[in-house]
């Protein structure tokens, strides 16, 4: 079997191994690549259909782009679609100007989320996240239980092993199910390109800049590049090593500051 | 290239150089962005000290501590034959579940000896932990060469002796090989140094090793669900073992049960005849009340049963006492049931028996036991279908222990 | 040039007054004993408050207190923000003698220049090595290699060829303190051969470079102290005898620099030794921050990181050492005190801290407002309190425990009172010193007659 198709099958198992044991589950849909390719994933393992609500938090200042692409998906995929926004906070004028951006992102994000969990009674989310796409991940679980704080104890997780999850206990609130976790940023393209799966146009270079990963307006920068299609993307991936993070002097003397300071008890 | 990667795994006592040989791997397959070179160099040089490889590994380890992020490639490194997945394994007895969740991902396993300390606690744990996960391609890496002048008599002397430990674990390791990760003799190609040694270097020795190739076996098709569309029963799994054809008779186990395949179904594809193991697929089959938890199979050859002879390792803090109900949780399969008898138990650190005829299971010790089941199974020996022949046992929704079928 | 008008100060991290005392008497610092027949005195010296570091070594180098020179730990919080920021030189606001020697003082001021300004010749030399603080090496009249902490040697090293020269003797500009708890012995090894380098680059700086003043810094002693501070007078301590060595290889360090620089001064060079704090044994770690919540002054929002976590209606919180700030509105994104509220918060969390006890024993000595302790153009920005520990309670500032009290790994912590200096007996005012009237000692022996 090749490569992307282990790597799919890998996917279907769990996202139907989750279904099975969370009738009452729904799937989060940031509307970016990696949301849309577990969407994708879950209408495979479901024969087209999928059978449980989508959710997309909608902090209000997401791209126009964003909101015309949910919509014409939504619809044509069929999809049960909740939209969850901090009504609250919105009409209170949260915004990343007002307050800090960790505010903003904490209101209109992560509280929205949890009133949508809150009021739907939710006992699992599939999140599209991968393993390498943040440091602290190559630590996550594919089934990682939360506590009603939403807290990730990741120092003390429970084994994970031969596709046996956790099973549900007292002390777990609710359930991150994390099915495309073993999936690299270039994994999710080819597979993006073989399967033909449609994406946001704001990940294909436009006068010379590009979005790699795409959210709120205000907080989104986007990169150069000349990528204008997915084979672009792709070759642009396999041919660069510089991330997100090149050239960023003062960050790496911090960090080094950090782990000195750490070493002896300040920190 | 091929294109799996292959996963492995790196076992070796704390100060035995795993972190320099990572480093060493990954630099002398210039796997290394030269950005990330150059920063590792400075972080050196800020220490006063020459470039480490032990470096590269421990700022990749710190990065991923902080949630920095790092790229795809800083995960893998590449040989001319193939992508390597390096995953993590820490050795501290306190991540054994860390160890077993990382080390049961991996289809080939080095394991590091440093020539002047031999094998020690740490390692001997990993070994069980390998055996019992049965991870058949290993190579022993003898380490820090350099500092007994790459002398042939010192090698001999702990290559047999490490030798005989392993096959009293059954491991029988694919190649011995002097190395010296900090020097980089032996690793990425042969030297001169270590010119009276015949055998592999460390990246050869990798690149003879094969991804887990798909044995000719029995069909093994657990039922993962059932879903109703338009009052058809679809049933979707796995195929764990052999292959599923279109038309073909099975036994549904455990009732041993007849019926016949009569559809594969995959989204947006038509007209499947054949899934090979590892597919997730959709079937239809003759007869209405399939479950989650039954296996189809092409003939009856696994065993049906209630009572699981095994050995399991024990992986969280706690003590395991003789009555204590557990789940058992094998493929699809989930049935309550207890630990009859604990044969024996022993600490894989020190090979030496704890204690026969148990009544208690300390944690990280390996135990052999019998599980007594409420209901009958469908299991194989590991050693003939690995897919059925383990298992983990939970305890209260939480996993206690890995086991494998004996 | 007048032999008399060179310097050479050793600096020792965190050595103890007491503890050179007992070593004295035990007859391990044989070359100390000599130097001290030689008219010398040791006496006990006051650090800075907070008795850090970064604070304490600045306090040193610029002869003036916090207020005036802006450093007040290892680390600050980014303007209206709780992100951290690690101050390094470039935020020292005041001149360090050095500039003020070498006519480098460029714009800055402070109030020990205002006394010396065309008063000494200017034009002065000066080497300066691993004084903590000291990152990124700025351009001076001599040569600077930056102390604790170093992120670049090279970056860290003022010039070029000086850094060309620490490179090829392998000069470690630290050691790897990780390593202390999960490999110990390799940690005493790397010590060892840490102060191995530093002694062989320190002399030959001393020998092949002109300066007028030198001022070396042995940092391995701050290290040691942390994590082996209990093996310092314990003979059970299965590290005393290793301990103890490592002081005996100091001294004699300490003994070839001095001679050396008699040699070359003909016995009329002012020297001395100092520390920028001392050490006492830890008996619980106190973790302030768990103090200030459990006493409702701090609220915890732990899904976030370090100083993040602080969350709306926090009235205050602590950062390293015992630097304790109040969440004033305006200042910081949670901000919940006013202004006008500040001196209420300031005496409550006074009154709470007062009566912290541990089995009977209260935990803070003295609580120090900022008007008490600070003064210039820096004060505003320094914490609004600071608590001194009785000796036994090392006070923490982190925000990752859970409990108010515990123990980790580390055995030493940092005193205020029992810093060390060695020098003439008859320079100096009587009653104690403290560490900012080093600078001006130093000063004064370059004044135009």
């Amino acid at each position: 079997m090749d490569h992307l198709s282990i790597l799919e099958n890998k996917s279907i198992f769990i996202i139907r191994e989750a279904y099975y044991r969370f009738r009452n589950i729904a799937m989060l849909w940031s509307v970016g690549k990696d949301s849309t390719t577990l969407l994708w994933l879950v209408r495979k393992a479901f024969f087209g259909k999928v059978p449980f609500p989508v959710i997309h938090i909608d902090t209000t200042y997401k791209f126009p782009e964003m909101y015309r692409f949910r919509d014409e998906y939504a619809k044509k995929w069929g999809l049960d679609l909740i939209v969850g926004r901090n009504e609250g906070q919105v009409a209170a004028g949260m915004g990343p100007k007002k307050g800090s951006k960790l505010d903003c992102c904490n209101e209109l994000k992560t509280n929205a989320l949890k009133q949508v969990i809150e009021k739907n009674g939710f006992k699992a989310l599939l999140l599209g996240i991968r393993r390498d796409e943040h440091g602290i991940r190559a630590k996550e679980r594919v089934f990682s239980p939360r506590d009603g704080n939403f807290k990730w104890n990741y120092e003390d997780q429970p084994a994970e092993l031969w596709d046996q999850y956790k099973s549900t206990a007292e002390e777990d609130n609710h359930f991150r199910i994390h099915p495309i976790l073993h999936m690299t940023e270039l994994d999710i393209w080819n597979y993006i390109r073989r399967e033909n799966i449609p994406i946001s146009e704001l990940y294909f270079s436009k006068e010379g800049k590009r979005f790699r990963s795409i959210g709120c307006l205000p907080c989104c920068g986007p990169v150069e590049s000349k990528a204008s299609n997915i084979d672009e993307i792709i070759h642009e991936l396999e041919t660069t090593h510089t991330s997100e993070r090149a050239g960023r002097a003062q960050d790496k003397e911090d960090a080094y500051t950090m782990q000195k300071l750490r070493s002896l008890g300040y920190m | 290239m091929e294109e799996k990667s292959l996963h492995i795994v790196i076992v070796g006592h704390v100060d035995h150089g795993k972190s320099t040989l990572v480093g060493r791997l990954f630099f002398d397959t210039g796997s290394l962005p030269p950005e990330k070179l150059e920063e590792i160099k400075k972080t050196c040089e800020a220490m006063g000290k020459e470039l480490e490889f032990a470096y590269v590994m421990d700022n990749l380890e710190e990065e991923r501590e902080k949630g920095i992020t790092i790229d795809i490639a800083h995960t893998f490194f590449m040989t001319q034959k193939r992508r390597y997945v390096i995953i993590d394994a820490p050795g501290h007895k306190e991540f054994l579940k860390n160890m077993i969740s990382g080390t049961s991902q991996a289809e080939a396993a080095l394991l590091l000896v440093d020539i002047s300390r031999g094998i020690q606690e740490q390692t001997l744990r990993h070994c069980h932990i390998l055996s019992l996960l049965g991870i058949k391609q290993v190579a022993v890496l003898v380490n820090k060469m350099d500092l007994v002048d790459y002398s042939e008599a010192s090698f001999r002397e702990v290559d047999s002796g490490i030798r005989k430990v392993l096959s009293s674990l059954n491991i029988k390791p694919a190649y011995v090989v002097p190395i010296s990760a900090s020097k980089g003799e032996n690793v990425a190609k042969r030297t001169e140094k270590l010119s009276w040694y015949n055998g592999p270097s460390v990246l050869q020795a990798l690149d003879s090793f094969e991804t887990l190739s798909i044995e000719d076996k029995g069909l093994r098709f657990p039922v993962q669900d059932i879903y109703s569309f338009d009052g058809e029963e679809v049933a979707v799994g796995r195929v764990e073992a052999g292959s599923l054809k279109k038309g073909q008779e099975v036994f549904v186990l455990p009732q041993k049960r007849r019926s016949k395949v009569v559809e594969i179904r995959k989204f947006l594809a038509d007209g499947i005849t054949e899934a090979p193991t590892g597919d997730c697929v959709g079937i239809l089959i003759e007869g209405a009340g399939l479950k989650r938890g039954q296996i189809l199979t092409d003939e009856v050859k696994s065993d049906i049963t209630d009572t699981i002879r095994a050995n399991i390792f024990w992986m969280v803090d706690k003590d395991y006492k003789l009555g204590i109900p557990v789940t058992f949780k094998c493929a699809t399969q989930e049935v309550k049931g207890r630990i009859e008898k604990i044969h024996r138990r022993f600490d894989p650190a020190s090979v030496e028996i704890v204690e026969n005829n148990a009544s208690i299971i300390k944690p990280a010790e390996i135990a052999e036991v019998d599980i007594k089941l409420d209901s009958p199974v469908t299991v194989d020996k590991f050693s003939d279908v690995p897919e059925l022949g383990r298992f983990v046992l939970e305890h209260a929704g939480f996993p206690v222990a890995g086991g494998i079928i004996i | 040039m007048d032999a008399s008008k060179k310097t050479l100060v050793i600096g020792l991290d965190g050595v103890p007054c007491t503890l050179l005392n007992d070593y004295l008497e035990k007859g391990i610092l044989p070359n100390l004993k000599e130097i001290l027949s030689q008219g010398y005195s040791l006496r006990q010296m006051d650090a800075s408050i907070p008795d850090v570091s970064s604070t304490s070594w600045t306090s040193f180098m610029t002869g003036v207190n916090p207020g005036e020179h802006g450093i007040f730990g290892f680390m600050e919080l980014r303007p209206n923000t709780y992100k951290m920021a690690f101050p390094n030189l470039n935020d020292v606001q005041a001149p360090p003698v050095w500039d003020i020697l070498g006519n480098t003082v460029n714009n800055r001021s402070s109030s020990l220049y205002d006394k010396f300004n065309g008063k000494v010749p200017g034009g002065f030399r000066s080497i300066v090595l691993n004084i903590p603080q000291t990152f990124p090496a700025p351009a001076m009249n001599g040569i600077l290699t930056a102390g604790f902490v170093c992120p670049d040697l090279r970056k860290g090293t003022y010039p070029e060829s000086a850094y060309d020269y620490l490179k090829s003797v392998g000069y470690m500009p630290d050691v790897d303190a990780a390593k202390a708890a999960s490999a110990p012995e390799a940690f005493f090894d790397e010590v060892f051969l840490s102060l191995d380098r530093r002694a062989e680059a320190y002399m030959h700086f001393l020998e092949s470079e002109s300066w007028d003043l030198f001022i070396g810094v042995i940092t391995e002693t701050d290290r040691l102290h942390h994590f082996f501070f209990d093996a310092a007078l314990d003979p059970g301590n299965r590290f005393h005898e290793k301990f103890m060595l490592f002081y005996k290889k100091a001294d004699e360090v300490i003994g070839r620099l001095f001679n050396r620089f008699m040699e070359a001064t003909g016995g009329k060079g002012l020297f001395m030794t100092m520390s920028d704090h001392g050490f006492t044994v830890i008996d619980k770690e106190v973790y302030i921050n768990n103090f200030l919540r459990e006493s409702g002054f701090l609220n915890v929002n732990g899904s976030r990181e370090y100083f993040e976590q602080i969350d709306s209606g926090t009235r205050a919180f602590a950062m390293d050492p015992a630097r304790i700030y109040i969440n004033l509105e305006g200042k910081y994104p949670f901000g919940a005190v006013k202004d006008s509220g500040r001196e209420k918060a300031v005496a409550e969390i006074k009154e709470a801290l007062g009566s912290l006890t541990r089995d009977g024993r209260p935990v803070v000595k003295s609580i120090f407002e900022k008007s008490e302790l600070y003064s210039g153009p820096a004060a505003i920005k320094g914490p609004d309190l600071v608590c001194l520990a009785h000796d036994g309670f090392d006070l923490k500032g982190n925000m990752k425990r859970q409990d108010v009290f515990g123990n980790s790994h580390f055995r030493g912590m940092h005193t205020r009172h029992d810093a060390h200096c060695l020098l003439p007996g008859s320079i100096g005012a009587p009653g104690r010193l403290h560490i900012e009237s080093l600078a001006e000692i130093i000063l004064s022996n370059y004044r135009e007659a």
